[in-house]
């Protein structure tokens, strides 16, 4: 009893270190407190139903009663009995609360506070999780088993944090995991009794022996792999631990940040914008959530001031964003459907900037203060004091979507327009560019159909192609010199059709932010330092700024085009990307968005100079599949084992050899008749032995007992007095396998010529048919003798590896300065 | 008389003859001794083994019967000592007499110049006299005055005797009880086999009767058939792993000598042989273990005072004792690599 009750708190103890990751998901430690209470009450429950010898059933129950009480204390609905005794109405409650955490698993990102919904949900998990380790580790003495229970408790940071798993809390439960087997190791060995040396000193129970060692040296082995196999990068994985972690060190540096510091209208955004997306690491800058199915670009910055150098950001002003923002749904115009969604966004340590990524336009804003300002002509929440670093938010956000015949009925701007009296047509005078904006547009009857008629030329029929690492630059030379060479990214893109655009006589500016990214999960997008974009945004009468984004859409990673900008270089309609992961586009949600979303991809500069058709990302599944192949083959390794084994000795023991059975004689003369030419003896003795091997694995397999004591007529006997007796067939073939077996072992001549396999076989059924179904179902997909002689085979490896580190320490020992010193004393 | 060396056994006999030999004498012997068959085909076994037996049994179960029914199964030369405690040595052995006539010393050959020596009672007598018999049930020779006479082939000592616990009886060395190949007991008959004795007994002794049914010729020639019955190398290595185990065993005292090792597989040889087969089995010797191991061994004061006998003790050991597998390692074995894979002391399977 005592012996289980320890059991009982290692397995509690366990339990807890394996919630450890958790940590990873709240900010505080409150679940760590409440689901302590809960595995130990469920310990004490264990301990108290063990306590009155109740059966295994009994001491599953008593542990769920056990939970039911703590969570009805700590999660009371105020008409408990007792405070712990839970009525109809405490049940009502927990489903309140169980329903209220999926809300909130949505609508918290990383780290979430101490709701009592996700409390609740937390320490049911760690709760149940507790009673599952108990049944197996005490109950069913199975304790390598639970850490699958104690595995589930992982995958859920993993879940969370899809491409950053915190290493730390991982170490902690596997430690807990390796406590458990410890523990059940130490427990197993004294059930012998008490471990002595040779001269009569009692042996600690933590003391290695070769058999406690053998399990720790694998289990710490487990881990070792288990913690570096993640490191290793699998193509097809992209943000394995290890790019996290080298980013992690890159971003000290922190060249090149969005505008770092500094006061928002200082930003060369331009400049931060190729120096980021030129930036060999990646980094995650921003995790962004929201309820919209397919949002356009989360943005962040303006450039609305043309000079002869370029587009430039002019400074902001605003008012506070606590109070209420202006709402784009009062400017009702049709063919502009305007939805209202919200979205969480949560700005990593790596993005420090003066400005805060929202979608267009935040009607409404949380966890902000009223440092923060918004500038509602150029829909930037910017701050003069504070910074985007670590900034956690949310926001309410009017998404509008136009239809081309909406933006077709704006007509042009009066020339009293505040827009065009704040210059935001105004054109530096390039010959090239007003020859060219005059070719584009002629003939074009409406505002809209010129904006298209440039954002069409964009495209890769024009000769157009993406390439990163080009010079970046904006000026009216720089322009010039991109449409001529037809090669850039986004940033020459959206400014060359900004400056086209206003050459036009219609307003238009370089805005920046995030594309949708490549890693999404749920709602949730992460964003890094690749996601970032510039493209372009025209005003247009009664409606407003309206975004293009004329950057060929296969160099931008989540990219996202409109009905109103549609991809230029598409063929009509979309086809969907055989393999890629559609991340969820959702056309009846957002009639007005298609989204066309890639994986990252390393733009290099042989990638896209020249190439017309998109380059495919290799799908992922094809990784997943043979995962699982993998995994299935895993699993069915020692079947096949067996197999082959049967296989091999079927193959030894032919049906049948023509020959006589020699006579049993004890005289010379019948000895000198038996002789039989050595390699058929040898043979015949060879398939004896493969028979009975077969047996013995056999007997193993459905679960008869084998004794390493017994001789083989006394298997036969025992066989044939127990399981077979009744089946005069398998008797009769009993007696023939154990007497061939016998003959092969200790006679000078074998048997031969007698017919094992078919003998074997008759067994065989009659054992088959004498084990329960679940042995048969087990003998056949995990055979117990395929896995016995593995682990024996670990075991044996393990053991004789402790006997040569133990003779390496003790020679060692031999050159310890005490003793050597002792040594020389003595003489 | 004829003086046949140890190794003059004669020709060997095929395997029918063999059957026929051996199967007369038992039944022969099992005339007189009523349910008994086991012991009797041991007795036989013993003397097949070149060896020497002594029947251990409480008074009035039939071991004097036994032996004398064996001993008057074979046509050859019998003698009976009945020890008791005013025996002397020169009894056993013989003595050198002065004769008048020749003026020369004569030796008068003793109890022992004889194929079978039926030693009735012999722990009655002092352990002078039964040490009298050390040299001639080892070594088959008797040394008188510095002359040393060979004995007979076949020669055989059937001695009985009452457990050490009766009164009057003096305790056998352990040197003489290691020269007896094996001890069995009678045992009481079951019920069946005390009526059949009633019925068969109750008149006349079935003893004065039996005629003898093989002579010493056919019974050298059995003895060296017997001597061809294979032992393959895992028998023999389950013989030395069972004699190890006495000697490792933390209740015994004394363990078996090597002596034990080669009569236990002499002996199961001719067991092997009675039982028609041409090769030992370790069923064989694990058969014979208590007979031939457990007079000889001598637990711990610990284990006299748990009142363990020897044969509890033995036929423990042999069944915790694996089979010695010279083939590979079983995958049973669950004993770590390297280390003394001869540990006997591994609770046997349920
Ligand atoms: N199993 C038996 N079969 C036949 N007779 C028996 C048996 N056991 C004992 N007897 C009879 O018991 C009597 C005593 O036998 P005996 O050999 O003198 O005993 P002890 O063991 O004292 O030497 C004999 O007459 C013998 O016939
Ligand atoms: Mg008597």
């Amino acid at each position: 009893m005592t012996r289980h009750r320890n059991l009982g708190l290692v397995a509690a103890g366990a339990t807890l270190l394996a919630a450890a990751p958790l940590s990873a998901i709240f900010e505080h430690w409150t679940w760590l407190i409440e689901s302590a209470i809960a595995v130990g009450v469920v310990a004490g429950a264990a301990a108290l139903a063990r306590a009155l010898r109740a059966p295994l059933w009994g001491q599953v129950l008593g542990m769920l009663a056990g939970l039911t009480l703590a969570l009805t204390w700590l999660f009371p609905a105020g008409s408990e009995i007792l405070a712990v005794l839970p009525t109809p109405a405490t049940f009502a409650h927990f489903s309140e609360l169980l329903g209220g955490s999926v809300r909130d698993m949505r609508s918290y990102g990383v780290e979430v506070p101490d709701t009592p919904p996700l409390l609740f949900i937390t320490v049911l998990g760690v709760g149940a999780v507790a009673v599952v380790v108990d049944l197996l580790t005490v109950g069913l003495r199975r304790p390598a088993l639970a850490g699958l229970p104690m595995l589930a408790i992982y995958s859920v940071p993993v879940a969370v944090y899809v491409d950053n798993v915190p290493p730390v809390p991982f170490v902690i439960g596997a430690v807990g995991y390796l406590w458990l087997l410890g523990a059940d190791n130490v427990d197993r060995v004294r059930r012998f009794g008490r471990r002595f040396t040779g001269d009569g000193r009692d042996v600690d129970v933590w003391e290695a022996s070769p058999l406690a060692a053998a399990g720790r040296r694998l289990a710490v082995l487990g881990v070792a792999v288990a913690v570096l196999l993640p490191l290793v990068p699998v193509p097809g994985m992209n943000g394995s631990l290890l790019d996290s972690l080298s980013s992690g060190n890159g971003s000290g540096n922190g060249t090149g940040r969005p505008g770092q510091g500094g006061a928002p209208g200082k930003i060369d955004l331009f400049a931060a914008l190729s120096g980021q997306l030129n930036e060999s690491e990646v980094a995650d800058l921003v995790k962004v959530t929201t309820n919209e199915p397919s949002p356009f670009y989360l943005r962040f910055g303006v450039a609305d001031e043309l000079k002869s150098s370029g587009f430039e950001v002019t400074n902001p002003t605003g008012r506070p964003v606590t109070r209420d923002l202006p709402n784009p749904t009062v400017r009702d115009v049709g063919g502009v459907e305007r939805r209202q969604y919200e979205a969480t966004v949560e700005v990593t340590r790596d993005l420090d900037m003066p400005l805060l990524p929202v979608y267009s336009e935040p009607i409404r804003t949380e966890d902000l203060n009223s440092s923060w300002l918004y500038d509602d002509d150029r829909q930037i929440v910017f701050s003069n004091r504070e910074n985007s670093r670590g900034k956690r938010y949310s926001f309410d956000y009017v998404r509008s979507t136009y239809s081309p015949a909406a933006l077709r009925a704006a007509r042009k701007l009066p020339a009293d327009h505040p827009l065009v009296r704040r210059q935001q047509t105004k054109t530096p005078p390039v010959p090239q560019v007003t020859e060219l904006v005059n070719r584009l547009v002629q003939g074009k009857a409406t505002e809209y159909d010129k904006v298209r008629a440039i954002y069409d030329y964009f495209s890769s029929d024009n000769g157009f192609s993406y390439q990163l690492r080009t010079e970046g630059g904006t000026s009216g030379e720089d322009i010039v010199d991109f449409l001529t060479n037809k090669v850039g990214f986004c940033q020459q893109y959206a400014a060359a059709m900004g400056w086209l655009v206003r050459a036009a006589g219609i307003p238009a500016r370089v805005a920046f932010g995030f594309t949708s990214g490549s890693n999404r999960n749920g709602n949730t997008y992460t964003l890094t330092n690749r996601n970032l974009h510039a493209w372009t945004e025209v005003y247009f009468d009664g409606i407003g700024w309206v975004p293009f984004d004329a950057t060929p859409a296969y160099g931008v990673p989540g990219s996202t085009r409109s009905t109103w900008a549609p991809d230029t270089d598409a063929p009509d309609p979309l086809p969907d990307q055989p393999g890629a992961p559609n991340t969820g586009t959702d056309p009846e949600e957002s009639p007005g968005a298609v989204g066309s979303e890639r994986e990252d991809q390393d733009t290099d500069a042989g990638l896209a100079l020249g190439e017309e058709t998109p380059t495919e990302q290799a799908p992922v599944w094809p990784w997943w599949a043979a995962g699982s192949l993998l995994l299935l083959l895993v699993l069915a390794l020692p079947a096949l084992r067996r197999l082959a084994l049967r296989r091999r000795r079927g193959r030894r023991a032919p049906a049948a050899v023509a020959a006589t059975e020699p006579d049993v004689g004890v005289g010379p003369a019948a000895g000198r008749r038996m002789v039989v030419v050595g390699a058929d003896a040898d043979q015949a003795r060879a398939d004896a032995h493969a028979v009975w091997d077969e047996l013995l694995d056999t007997l193993v397999d459905y679960r008869v007992p084998v004794d390493r004591t017994e001789t083989p007529r006394a298997t036969a006997d025992r066989l044939i007095g127990g399981v077979l007796s009744g089946h005069a067939e398998s008797v009769d073939a009993m007696r023939l396998l154990g007497r061939a077996e016998e003959r092969a072992r200790y006679a000078r001549d074998p048997l031969t010529g007698e017919p094992l396999a078919p003998a074997l076989r008759a067994v065989r059924g009659t054992l088959a048919a004498a084990a329960g179904r679940r042995t048969r179902l087990l003998a056949a997909v995990l055979p117990p003798s395929v896995l016995q002689r593995w682990r024996l085979t670990v075991a044996d490896a393990s053991g004789r590896m402790v006997a040569v580190t133990g003779q390496a320490r003790h020679r060692l020992l031999r050159w310890n300065p005490r003793r050597l010193l002792a040594d020389r004393a003595a003489r | 008389m004829t003086q046949q060396t140890w190794d003059e056994v004669g020709g060997l006999l095929p395997h029918d003859e063999f059957r026929a030999a051996s199967e007369a004498i038992v039944a022969n012997i099992e005339q007189v001794i009523e349910g008994k068959t086991a012991t009797v085909r041991l007795a036989l076994a013993v003397l097949l083994a070149e060896g020497h037996l002594l029947i251990e049994d409480v008074p009035g179960v039939g071991k004097t019967k036994l032996a004398k029914a064996l001993a008057r199964s074979i046509d050859c030369s019998v003698r009976r000592i009945q020890f008791t405690p005013d025996l002397l040595p020169s009894d056993v052995t013989g003595v050198s007499v002065y004769n008048q006539e020749t003026h020369d010393f004569e030796f008068r050959p003793g109890a022992v110049f004889a194929n079978l020596v039926v030693g009735d009672e012999i722990n009655r007598a002092s352990p002078k006299t039964q040490s009298a018999l050390l040299e001639c049930m080892e070594e088959r020779q008797v040394t008188v005055d510095g002359v040393t006479y060979q004995l007979q082939t076949p020669f055989m000592v059937i001695a009985t005797q009452n457990p050490i616990e009766m009164e009057g009886t003096y305790p056998l060395p352990e040197a003489q009880r290691d020269r007896f190949t094996a001890r069995i007991a009678m045992g009481y008959p079951d019920v069946g086999a005390e009526l059949a004795m009633l019925d068969g007994h109750g008149a006349t002794d079935p003893l004065d009767q039996l005629r003898p049914v093989s002579d010493a010729a056919t019974v050298r020639r059995l003895i060296a058939t017997v001597r061809q019955v294979h032992v393959a190398d895992a028998v023999k290595q389950y013989a030395i792993d069972l004699v190890t185990a006495t000697r490792e065993a933390p209740d015994l005292r004394l363990g078996a000598s090597p002596r034990a090792t080669l009569q236990l597989l002499r002996t199961a040889r001719a067991v092997a042989a009675l039982e028609g087969r041409d090769y030992v089995l370790p069923d064989d010797l694990q058969a014979l273990a208590v007979p031939v191991l457990a007079h000889r061994i001598i637990p711990t004061a610990d284990a006299q005072l748990a009142r363990r006998t020897t044969d509890a003790i033995v036929s423990d050991l042999v069944h915790r004792l694996p089979l010695p597998n010279d083939r590979k390692r079983s995958p049973y074995d669950t004993r770590p690599a390297g280390g003394n894979g001869r540990g006997p002391y591994e609770p046997r399977r349920p």
